[in-house]
């Protein structure tokens, strides 16, 4: 799944380590997400499409 | 954008964690080769055991910079400490007991049992990492980790088996599991790290 976390972080300003903090998760599954190597929960995408005031399917992306 | 803080590759875990094992198993062979006894076994193998506490603090500090550390792992690694010197200390009383005291029925079974009872306690531990962990990332690296060291175990103890059932090789205490399933935690640990992830 891709998904455009790196882009609405990059427009926000926020490091990785920004964006791990406000979603209290370590800045590893950031990374993780970001890169793909790792597709998050449904309550942990919730809480990302929150954050960004996004429906979830403008962030995650099917491949 | 804001810097990310990529992480530089930082050594020191691995380097202590080589150090502990050859320490460990070199101590280990030196004490066997020496022809020691279980009891100046223990006392010899106290020091290379010490190493555990910078393996894990530089561990830890690693974890902080590299941005995978989390409250419920710093939980897990004290643990580990707690379980290691204890298991340490348990097999020390146990081996003197049973050499001084030759004891026998419920005395022995007690004896026997109890460098067990810290291995229970770091089973318990890896279940209330689980339990404790909410960083659902590091939880899933966990499990796939400690899975390997399972699948490694399973492989190890049946090859092993099968070849002890035809007589080709010596036999093997089955306390072993823990040390062969730890290694194969570490293996992919260190695989992890190594592929970058």
């Amino acid at each position: 799944m891709r998904n455009r976390l790196k882009v609405l972080r990059a427009e926000r300003d926020w490091s990785q380590g920004d964006l791990a903090e406000r979603l209290e998760v370590s800045r590893q599954s950031v990374n993780a997400i970001e890169t793909g190597k790792y597709d998050p929960s449904l309550p942990l995408a919730f809480r990302i499409a929150d954050l960004f005031g996004l429906p979830i399917e403008d962030i995650f992306l099917k491949d | 954008m804001a810097q990310d803080n990529a992480p530089v590759a930082n050594h020191a875990p691995m380097l202590w964690g080589l150090a502990f094992v050859v320490a460990m198993f070199g101590t280990g062979f030196g004490a066997r080769f020496a022809g020691l006894d279980g009891i100046w076994t223990m006392i010899v193998m106290l020091p290379p055991m010490l190493l555990l506490i910078p393996l894990i603090r530089s561990t830890e500090r690693d974890g902080n910079f590299a941005g995978c550390s989390s409250p419920a792992l710093k939980r897990y690694n004290r643990r580990g400490l707690i379980w290691s010197f204890s298991y340490v200390a348990a097999l020390f009383f146990a081996i003197s007991v049973n050499d001084w005291l030759k004891p026998e029925g419920p005395l022995l079974w007690l004896i026997a049992v109890l460098p067990a009872l810290p291995i229970v306690y770091f089973v318990w531990g890896l279940y209330r990492y689980l339990v404790e962990e909410t960083d659902e990332y590091l939880k899933m690296r966990y499990v796939t980790h400690a899975l390997f060291g399972l699948g490694l175990l399973l492989i190890v103890a049946t090859v092993w088996g099968f070849l002890e059932s035809f007589k080709v090789v010596p036999h093997v205490e089955s306390w072993m599991a823990v040390p062969v399933w730890a290694i194969g935690l570490g293996v992919a640990q260190i695989w992890h790290r190594v592929r970058g992830s």
